[in-house]
């Protein structure tokens, strides 16, 4: 995930940023009113937007689904989401795990910690509300929900030995 | 929800009533009043043809309709007056309404330096201009808040005109702006203690109390804010309208009876304020206020005599070609410490030259104290104004220029 930048204005709401490999830099005007700013910055003066277009709450959405729409706020709180007092989390499974290579219904992820493994994502693709013959692949990223001390046991028992 | 249904709803035999009262009234206090406010209407197109802020020509106005102006108002003077009143504590409350104390509270620990900053480049000179010019002390610190002091309403106003919500500067002048508006929570109980009180010993208790007041107050904010919304909150816009004015013009009468200044009391209402109530209250407020403001400044122009206008002219072309300056060098260190380039650097300097509402909101607490204040920060504010609009428009090709020509040399 690349890295945006998040500034303040006060008044009238945040401004996020994000630079291209192409060395162009973008940004998102994110108003208080749910009017969004979708801005380009001049290549010779990088904090002049040059362009600067106003989409309604609505057009954003869809602007952001034509974009893919991504988990970017998932990922801008280090990979942790919360909502009201569940967690997600994102955890890459560990080598050294005593988990890794076990399939879910032997490591009884849940009944040991209280949180569930609600997707798998590995490179040849995700599978959600996985079965318990799903195997933890070391290096996958096992998708973890449950009340922030159940993910934190989950995170542990995922990524280190013992 | 009910709309302005109600107030028509009036039985046919209450119309009869209501124009035999309107009746006794002076009707050339009616038709005083409706010159001034077409007059305003004018000024205020012309203002938008040339794609500048009203504010420097309601002030021009004013000037225009005073002593030794071109027509004299007497008829409508005392509701002028009262308007005026209403039209400082409107626009206070609309500002305060733009901030929660949560925010406040975030944005000060965000930007001391740059607040700091432009405290230390831009109440000097004021300051030291009034002494030079041989004010009173007091009335010379009231002159550093006049030059300390960019408008915040001019300037968002700018920044929205030329589409640079977005540039990177632009968080950092909308920072720096709410750090001077918050000062001036400070500044106005501490000035107005000091203007009002009597003994050393007097003035240091009533600033006190004032400023023990202000923070009592805003703690309760931060605690009993948003009960406070849920509650005065009302389905039918003309309640909520009532309960809005009729609260702030109580807090705000209370706050000036403590000598805390109506202005203070009316911001720390709408910092108070906060939630769904906010919404809903700007956009009623906002057409009372863009008129009672009007108002305000006229009635600043009124005070002041058109014929000291030159004598204070070249003292306030002075000390508006440092403010230029000083304003430059502040936003160009402020969005320096973020990183950014030179003409953002620039823009951000110039974005904050416009003074406007609050210098004119300062001045009138001294005008009685010392004549030329009103007329020299009348002329300072309109020079400042326009001059802050056509730099903040044109920075850019300044910078460009300087660039070009660099280049050329190298």
């Amino acid at each position: 995930m690349r890295k945006v930048t998040e500034s303040d204005l006060p008044g009238v709401g945040v401004r996020f940023d994000l630079q291209t490999d192409g060395g162009r830099n973008v940004g998102v005007v994110a108003h208080q009113t749910g009017r969004r700013d979708l801005v380009i910055y001049d290549e010779h003066d990088i904090d002049r937007a040059c362009e600067s277009v106003v989409l309604t709450e609505d057009e954003g959405h869809t602007l952001g689904e034509l974009l893919g729409g991504s988990p970017v706020l998932e990922h801008l709180d280090d990979a942790v989401h919360r909502l009201e007092d569940l967690v997600i989390s994102w955890v890459t499974i560990g080598a050294k795990s005593s988990l890794a290579g076990q399939t879910l219904a032997e490591a009884t992820l849940r009944t040991r910690t209280g949180a569930g493994v609600v997707a798998l994502v590995s490179e040849s693709g995700s599978i959600p509300i996985p079965a318990g013959t799903e195997r933890l692949e070391p290096g996958d990223t096992a998708v973890v929900v449950g009340v922030p001390s159940a993910v934190k046991a989950a995170t542990r028992l995922l990524t280190r030995a013992g | 929800m009910h709309t302005g249904g109600d107030l028509l709803a009036i039985e046919p035999g209450a119309g009869v009533l209501g124009l035999a009262s309107v009746g006794s009234v002076d009707s050339s206090l009616v038709v005083e009043l409706g010159a001034v406010v077409l007059g305003l209407a004018v000024v205020a197109r012309l203002a938008r043809r040339i794609g500048l802020p009203a504010l420097p020509l309601y002030l021009l106005a004013g000037l225009a309709l005073g002593q030794g102006g071109i027509f004299e108002v007497s008829a409508t003077e005392d509701f002028i007056e009262v308007g005026a009143e209403i039209g400082v504590i409107l626009m206070l409350l609309m500002l305060g309404l733009e901030f929660s104390t949560h925010e406040l509270i975030a944005n000060v620990r965000r930007t001391t330096l740059g607040g700091f900053v432009d405290l230390a480049l831009n109440f000097p000179p004021g300051f030291v201009a009034g002494l030079i010019l041989g004010f009173d002390p007091v009335v010379a610190v009231l002159l550093g808040g006049v030059t300390y002091i960019s408008s915040s309403g001019i300037v968002a106003k700018l920044v929205a005109d030329l589409d640079r919500i977005g540039n990177h500067e632009t968080s950092v002048v909308l920072s720096i702006l709410v750090i001077e508006d918050l000062a001036m929570v400070l500044y106005l109980p501490i000035v107005s203690g000091v203007l009002f009180g009597g003994t050393a010993l007097d003035t240091t208790v009533t600033v006190a109390i004032s400023l023990l007041a202000v923070l009592a107050v805003l703690t309760f904010a931060y605690f009993f804010g948003e009960r406070l919304s849920a509650f005065a909150l009302s389905q039918s816009s003309e309640a909520l309208l009532l309960t809005l004015l009729g609260g702030t013009l109580f807090v705000a009468g209370i706050a000036g009876r403590l000598n805390l200044s109506t202005a203070v009391g009316a911001f720390v209402v709408g910092v108070a304020l906060s939630g769904d109530i906010v919404s809903h209250a700007r956009g009623l407020l906002l057409p009372l206020r863009n008129l009672f403001a009007a108002v305000f400044f006229v009635f600043f122009g009124l005070q002041v005599d058109l014929g000291s206008i030159p004598d204070v002219a070249v003292a306030a072309g002075v000390i508006a070609a440092v403010t230029v300056v000083t304003k430059i060098a502040t936003g160009w260190i402020a969005a320096g410490r973020v990183g950014i380039g030179k003409p953002g650097r620039v823009r951000a300097g110039a974005a904050l030259i416009a003074h406007g509402e609050f210098s004119i909101v300062i001045a009138e607490l001294g005008i009685a104290r010392e004549g030329d204040l009103g007329a020299l920060a009348a002329a300072y504010v309109i020079i400042l104004t326009l001059v802050g609009a056509v730099l903040y428009q044109f920075s850019d090709s300044i910078t460009v220029r300087a660039r070009k020509r660099r280049h050329a040399r190298a």
